[in-house]
């Protein structure tokens, strides 16, 4: 599709809108993380933020790929909402080094000046980020779960969670560019998927050092022994209890889990049945979590169990006993049988 | 092999009471303890020394405590001598009031050069309050060191430094030659309890020099803060003891719109 003429309507335009301080910095840049070969969600979440901002100011939404043989991932980004696609292939851009890959990012912001970037939060955003802010000289907000234009004077505004969530703080960046955050994988819609929309992919060429970075990948040591998936730090729990009935039932429970993005867990009574690993007990004796939501399918919430999930920011409860402990502790709770509840969940999700 | 790691002291949350419903935070009780990533980072750094010589800080090992913040951070140093580190620095200025991110990683390199720079920096991947996990890896692009962020399993040799990290979903084993920066992950490194005879001696036979701006050759106009807060704000509160019932179909929709009404799934 040819915008050029969305070009040269811009241009006239943009003279008396952009601000001195971003003085011929514009356009909203996604840094997409093509983990071996295909997108992780967050990579759309940041997209779909983007194509929100850049449609406040009146701005295009670019899609930066570094890698090595990833142009063809570049048209998806288009469906997703991006106008541009900026793609480094190189060989040195294989596998991930924090220098290499802020010295390409630093270049490209150096050449086309975006006014915005976005990372996703992932482990590689979260280590490139703060890099390349720090080589660019600019401010980055961190872990934003949300993010706003203050429109009368073009700024980023991007909140995100301090002392753990209890309170949020709203910064902006009103000097330095670009201005850049890192956005808190699963706090943002994914968009819809338009596979319409085309982009105009562009290959650019970046001067990067001949030496191979200094970091080695190795393969994992199976004898250092790791924390498993941290319970504890999960974002989203979806915990089973005996009402699930079956394995059937539970398996439910592992589907629910996926399409929120969660953790699976479950009570002592969901580990008798054999459905869950010891360390996937909440409750006494069994591990404490915190995460933003809890999901308690079919588990009456006994104490013991409670223990576990009370410092939970939400728990909902999905229990056919209207009497059980956990429905009057719940913040919101489902009167009804957790394995017809969750199908229609599912598909309430899929809509 | 000298390690420097950065600690942050922070108000004591559990003297604090949030009220998403008046939109106020209550300080209950002012006290201020030493952050618990930068215990994490305490941890491994010592522990990557005990691995090495049994404790004996003798042969050449040093682990070096550095903090930035308000005068009362001193206990948060002694703490940490507590714990085990050989030495700590203070460094404290009425003009780093204001510091941002960018600023406390100007000022933490600049103390750095002036100790003397280290072959291993490790951090905790972000602090207990504003918990940003950014000055791990800034200080490694300031310093110029290698970087490795959010670490479940650490060692070090002569020359480099090995790390387990989180990667994509799961994890991924890298090296990375020294000298090198690392943030570790706290549920990584439970952090032991400071020495009973080593807390008095902390702070009865222990200096911890404290550095202003001057030493540091800096002055006021070299620090510029690049972010400017806005706001505070809270969570909306949450919506508490609602019942759905009836038919799975319609309480599921219901339940999706109210659900992300409250922003707890996407």
């Amino acid at each position: 599709m040819d915008f050029s003429y969305l070009d040269d309507w811009m241009e006239e335009e943009a003279g008396e809108a952009i601000e001195e301080v971003g003085e011929g910095y514009r356009h909203v840049w996604v840094l997409a993380e093509p983990a071996g070969g295909a997108f992780l969600p967050a990579t759309f979440e940041a997209m779909g933020q983007a194509r929100q901002l850049a449609d406040q100011i009146g701005v295009y939404v670019y899609g930066v790929l570094l890698g090595s043989s990833i142009e063809p991932l570049g048209q998806e980004l288009a469906a997703y909402g991006a106008d541009k696609v900026l793609v480094v292939d190189d060989p040195r851009l294989a596998e991930y080094q924090p220098e290499t890959y802020t010295q390409a990012a630093a270049e490209l912001v150096d050449r086309y000046h975006p006014e915005i970037l976005l990372l996703p939060g992932t482990p590689l955003g979260n280590d490139l980020a703060p890099r390349l802010a720090q080589r660019l000289d600019t401010g980055l907000m961190s872990h934003c779960s949300e993010l706003g234009i203050d429109l009368a004077e073009r700024l980023l505004q991007g909140t995100f969670p301090v002392f753990g969530g209890e309170m949020h703080h709203t910064v902006t960046c009103p000097q330095a560019r670009p201005q850049i955050a890192t956005l808190e994988p699963g706090s943002f819609r994914i968009p819809y998927q338009d596979t319409y929309r085309s982009a105009e992919v562009q290959q650019v060429d970046v001067e990067l050092s001949d030496a191979s970075g200094p970091l080695q990948w190795l393969d994992l040591d199976a004898t250092v022994a790791l924390p498993p998936v941290p319970l504890a730090k999960a974002r989203i729990v979806v915990a089973a209890g005996r009402g699930m009935g079956d394995a059937e039932g539970f398996a439910l429970v592992a589907e629910l889990a996926r399409a929120l993005g969660g953790v699976v867990a479950g009570s002592r009574g969901a580990f008798d049945e054999g459905w869950i690993a010891e360390e996937q007990i909440v409750g006494v004796g069994g591990e404490f979590v915190a995460p933003d939501l809890y999901v308690a399918c079919g588990i009456s919430g006994d104490v013991y169990h409670y223990f576990g999930l009370q410092d939970a920011r939400f728990v909902l409860a999905i229990n056919p006993d209207e009497n059980a402990p956990i429905v009057k502790l719940a913040n919101m709770a489902i009167i009804g049988d957790a394995r017809q509840v969750i199908p229609a969940w599912l598909e309430a999700l899929a809509d | 092999m000298k390690i420097i790691v950065p600690i942050k002291q922070i108000l004591d949350p559990s003297g604090i009471t949030f009220r998403r419903d008046k939109e106020r935070m209550f300080i209950n009780r002012e006290e201020y303890i030493l952050d618990p990533g930068s215990k994490a980072a305490l941890e491994a750094a010592l522990r990557l020394k005990e691995q090495a010589d049994g404790g004996a800080s003798e042969s050449g090992w040093s682990v070096v405590a550095l903090a930035l913040g308000e005068p009362h951070a001193d206990d948060a140093l002694r703490e940490a001598l507590a714990m085990g580190c050989d030495a700590a620095y203070l460094v404290t200025d009425p003009a780093f009031k204001d510091a941002d991110i960018s600023v406390t990683v100007q000022i933490l390199a600049a103390a750095i050069d002036k100790l003397g720079r280290p072959d291993l920096i490790v951090a905790g991947r972000e602090s207990g309050d504003t918990g940003a996990g950014q000055v791990g890896a800034r200080l490694a692009e300031a310093l110029d060191y290698a970087g490795i962020t959010d670490v479940y399993a650490l060692a070090v040799d002569r020359s480099s430094v090995r790390a387990t990290r989180r990667w994509g979903t799961g994890y991924a084993a890298v090296r990375a030659p020294l000298p090198a920066a690392v943030t570790v992950a706290p549920e990584a490194f439970p952090p032991r309890l400071p020495h009973g005879a080593r807390i008095m001696s902390a702070y009865r036979e222990w200096d911890v020099p404290v550095w202003g701006l001057e030493d540091l050759d800096l002055t006021e106009a070299d620090l510029s803060p690049r972010l400017a807060l806005r706001r505070e704000g809270f969570p909306p509160p949450l919506e508490t003891g609602e019942v759905y019932r009836g038919d799975p179909d319609s309480v599921a929709q219901e339940l999706v719109i109210a659900l992300r009404l409250q922003k707890l799934i996407s």
